[in-house]
């Protein structure tokens, strides 16, 4: 044991692998900006939230080992509790990713755990609980998205009428404020242009394409709807009009909002294609449950265009999570309420077409693809507050492979019998991108050379 | 690291001018959102800053309309404790995890209430069974809560300080040495109590602040008590028709010969709350997903995702009488065209749905108030009843909700 953890040591000081070297990543919708895992995944960190009654009732940072070559293969193998029930949501790495943030959309705290000292042990390295009062009152801190040296976070809400207008929220690595970007609004548009009736000046995901100098941002809900009983909120008209139905495209490098796209019924997770030629990205809309593309047309502007419906959308499934392959060629969409995971086949960005579809359990939310495609991790929780009640609050991670005509479930994990919580956003983390061994591998290795 | 450099001078908090007038409704104005041709008019928050007001002086002003303050007061005028009590009252480290202040739910350009949503919710995004009532006022009212539970403003912040589904604290002590270590509300306290903070000064301090929410001078007042001939249309003198006649409203929303109070400070049964807890629920109901876009939700998926709303009986939960199911005290109807949505629970978004309900006779039950029952109210009548309820917005409003812009949000620095 000791002989393994030096030997780990010495490794982390490796310099880490640099952004471009080796073809492959973990999860298809990450930052372009970040280093890339190579090959197989060690683990996933599960960002999970406390349930009242249930363990020990507070959000926790869930580590799952993914490897099927570890003896703990579909194990918890680690769990970090941080405190209170914060809204666990989203988190994402620094570009070195040698860093997760991760934060509360209720408190408005936001944990960032180092993953890279010991990937199977992540640790609290700092907590920022002072977000809203440097932010100048943005609450729901939400996206974690890597820039160069920096953390672009985007908030739901404020902290004057907990409604929908927001803002982004630069801050560096070492987890100081830099800036706050306000989405444009009628009153000030921050010389954006309103391409169509609505500023509404609500956010929620942020995504970039570096070689279009192109940032997009997406708009859901303020926190009085994402914290109220999602029953009591759809039988109250009042709090169903304060959604948000715009996407904004922004100047990356100037941060300034360029042009206000009208995308009703709540667009939410962005997701960007790849290709070098593929200026594109979609989104999705959670309420009237259609495919969007924001995308540039052959004089260099950028449009905003419905490109297909998901599911039967007056039956409101609810589309959530969406992940887009690494060729650009497949998309997987969650539905909440049917609980299902949908594959479009979007070669043709412009005609999605769903070509196979599953059901993953009463409810589910996020999806985790690996860069090849061929394993898929999904997650059930949605809000506290929105999740099912009763047995319908099914809570699980399930790990599936995905041969390109079915999912075949791997193991799963149920949240509940294990006390953990509701389980929410995956990130994966992996021995290689440090420059560290597998412990099981060292071990290994050492037994041969006895 | 070009980059960097380009990214670090370019990237600031953008600074709108300030906005001299001030809107009277939520800054993300969603009239309209339900047909297709809705369109935003959305503020911008870095522009929401305010003017201070002087409360002491609101407090000593003419108030046309309303009575003599003095007769209400529950303590004396004193500008320090304003002050501190406005500094409570925005504070959101007041509750368990820091996100609840007083203000979240009486939020100030929202009339002092929540406009965005029929009953507020509360720490965790606990539901509450009730609307947030008004504070504009609210020291004329002589009993608080629609049910009339409590009798003063210093007792009443202990309520949704320490309700679970609120504010959510722990304790009294435990607020009560958050302010003790806080360098600033030690001395605050100090200085205007000469004591540190206790169960007593802390209502004292933020009932100073509600107590100085007060507003007259509306056209109404003008045209009625001032006897300014033009302070109202004729169509708003037609609805004042209404209201005192036809509609028989002034029986429970009295005007006095020299102020109006709008109450008769009791407790009524219109029927809303009998309503709210024995009908049966619909099969389903219309959900809006966009604007102009809606679409009908059986109620099992509903119920899939929700929780029971609590029960709620009114007077009868404070007096256990049968007498009092669903009966509450009389609202003022001052400044009634910024506090929707309306009732005890919410239920009606617009002054046309609550007009309506009068016009109908209320909603039956045995114990339904004898005042209320079908009125006939031509159309013509019912849209005079509404400009004429539009009439009574306080003219100092606007300073108050400015002042309430200035004053800073407490949040963990
Ligand atoms: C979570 C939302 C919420 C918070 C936070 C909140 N209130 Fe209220 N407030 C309400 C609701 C709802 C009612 C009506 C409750 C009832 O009648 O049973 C109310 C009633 C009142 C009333 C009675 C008014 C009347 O006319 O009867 C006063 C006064 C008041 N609140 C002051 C405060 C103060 C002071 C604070 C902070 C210490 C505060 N509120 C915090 C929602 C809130
Ligand atoms: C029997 C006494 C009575 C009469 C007559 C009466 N009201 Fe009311 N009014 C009440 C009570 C009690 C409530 C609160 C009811 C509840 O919340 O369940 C109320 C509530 C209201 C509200 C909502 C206030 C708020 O802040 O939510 C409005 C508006 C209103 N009344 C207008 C009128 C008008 C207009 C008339 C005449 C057509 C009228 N009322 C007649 C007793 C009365």
């Amino acid at each position: 044991m000791f002989k393994v953890k030096s030997f780990l040591i010495k490794l982390a000081i490796l310099p880490l692998l640099a952004f471009g070297i080796g073809a492959s990543a973990d999860e298809t919708c990450m930052s372009p900006y970040m280093a890339k895992i190579v090959g197989q995944e060690d683990f996933v960190y599960v960002w999970t939230l406390g349930k009242e009654g249930l363990g020990d009732e507070q959000d926790k940072l869930v580590t799952i080992d993914v490897n099927p070559a570890s003896p703990d293969y579909g194990q918890v193998v680690h769990t970090l509790s941080v405190g209170g029930r914060n809204e666990a949501h989203h988190s994402g790495f620094s570009d070195d990713r040698r860093f997760l943030w991760a934060g509360g959309l209720d408190t408005n705290k936001i944990f960032i755990f180092d993953v890279h000292s010991d990937p199977a042990r992540p640790k609290l390295h700092k907590t920022v609980d002072d977000f809203v009062a440097k932010s100048g009152g943005v609450v729901g801190p939400h996206t974690f998205y890597a820039l160069a040296g920096r953390m672009m976070i985007t908030g739901l809400s404020n902290n004057k009428d907990h409604g929908g207008r927001t803002a982004m929220v630069e801050y560096s690595n070492q987890g100081n404020y830099i800036a706050t970007h306000w989405h444009p609004t009628d009153q000030d548009l921050r010389g954006a242009e309103k391409t169509g009736k609505y500023a509404d000046g609500y956010g929620y995901d942020v995504r970039v394409l570096p070689r279009r100098n192109a940032m997009f941002t997406s708009s859901f809900t303020g926190w009085t709807n994402f914290m109220m009983d999602f029953g009591t909120m759809l039988s109250d008209g009042e709090a169903m009009k304060r959604f948000g139905n715009t996407a904004v495209m922004w100047d990356l490098h100037t941060r300034k909002p360029k042009k206000v796209f009208d995308m009703p019924g709540a667009p939410l997770e962005i997701r960007c294609a790849w290709k070098p030629n593929n200026n594109y990205c979609f989104t999705s809309t959670a309420l009237t449950s259609q495919i969007w593309l924001m995308y540039e047309d052959a004089g260099g502007e950028w449009q905003a265009q419905a490109v297909g419906d998901i599911g039967d959308p007056s039956k409101i499934p609810l589309p959530v999570d969406i992940s887009i392959t690494s060729d650009d060629n497949g998309l997987w969409v969650q539905t909440f309420m049917d609980g299902k995971t949908r594959y479009f086949d979007i070669s043709d960005p412009f005609a999605p077409k769903q070509v196979y579809e599953k059901v993953i359990g009463s409810q589910v939310n996020m999806i985790s693809q690996s860069w090849d495609g061929k394993r898929a991790y999904f997650t059930s929780s949605l809000l506290d507050n929105w999740d099912k009640k009763g047995d319908q609050d099914e809570q699980f991670f399930k790990a599936y492979t995905w041969d390109g005509e079915e999912l075949n479930l791997e193991f799963a994990v149920d949240f509940k019998a294990e006390k953990l919580g509701s389980a929410h956003q995956m990130r994966f983390g992996a021995y290689g991108l440090y420059g560290l061994k597998r412990p099981y591998e060292v071990k290994s290795l050492v037994a041969d050379a006895r | 690291m070009r980059i960097f450099w380009v990214l670090l001078f370019s990237s600031s908090i953008s600074t709108a001018e300030p906005v001299g007038d001030v809107r009277l409704a939520p800054g993300d104005f969603k009239g309209g959102y339900d047909k297709l041709d809705y369109e935003t008019d959305s503020l911008s928050l870095p522009a929401r800053t305010g003017i201070d007001a002087d409360l002491i002086g609101n407090i000593k002003s003419e108030h046309l309309g309303l009575p003599s303050f003095s007769a209400y007061q529950q303590e004396a005028p004193d500008a320090s404790a304003i002050a501190l009590g406005r500094k409570l009252f925005f504070d959101r480290r007041l509750s368990r995890n820091k996100t609840m202040s007083c203000a979240m739910c009486h939020i100030p350009e929202q009339g002092f209430t929540s406009n965005e949503l029929k009953r507020p919710i509360g720490v965790e995004g606990r539901n509450l069974k009730r609307n947030a009532p008004t504070l504009l006022n609210v020291v004329f009212n002589r009993r608080l809560f629609w049910d009339a539970r409590e009798s003063n403003l210093a007792q009443q912040v202990w309520s949704p300080l320490l309700a679970k589904n609120e504010m959510n604290n722990p304790s009294v002590g435990h607020v009560l040495e958050q302010l003790h270590s806080d360098e600033e509300y030690f001395d605050m306290f100090m200085n205007t109590f000469g004591e540190t903070a206790n169960i007593m000064n802390v209502g004292q301090a933020l009932a100073q602040y509600q107590q100085s929410l007060i507003g007259g001078g509306s056209r109404f007042d003008q045209w009625y008590f001032g006897r300014e001939k033009t302070a109202l249309n004729t169509l708003e003198q037609k609805g004042f028709a209404v209201f005192m006649g036809k509609g028989a409203c002034q029986s429970c929303h009295n005007i006095g010969d020299s102020y109006a109070l709008f109450t008769d400070h009791q407790l009524h049964n219109t029927g809303v709350g009998f309503e709210e807890s024995m009908r049966k629920d619909p099969k389903s109901i219309t959900v809006q997903l966009a604007p102009g876009i809606q679409a009908s939700v059986d109620q099992s998926l509903i119920r899939s995702v929700g929780e029971e709303k609590e029960n709620d009986l009114g007077l009868y939960e404070v007096s256990l009488n049968p007498m009092d199911r669903w009966t509450y005290r009389t609202p003022s109807l001052r400044n009634i065209a910024v506090t929707a949505p309306y009732m005890h629970n919410g239920e009606f978004s617009s002054l046309d749905e609550v007009i309506q309900f009068y016009n109908s006779g209320g909603a039956p039950n045995e114990l339904l108030s004898p005042l209320i029952r079908p009125l006939n109210l031509t159309n013509h009548e019912h849209l005079a009843l509404k400009e004429f309820l539009k009439s009574l917005t306080s003219n100092n409003l606007p300073e108050l909700v400015l002042d309430g812009f200035a004053a800073p949000v407490g949040d963990v620095l």
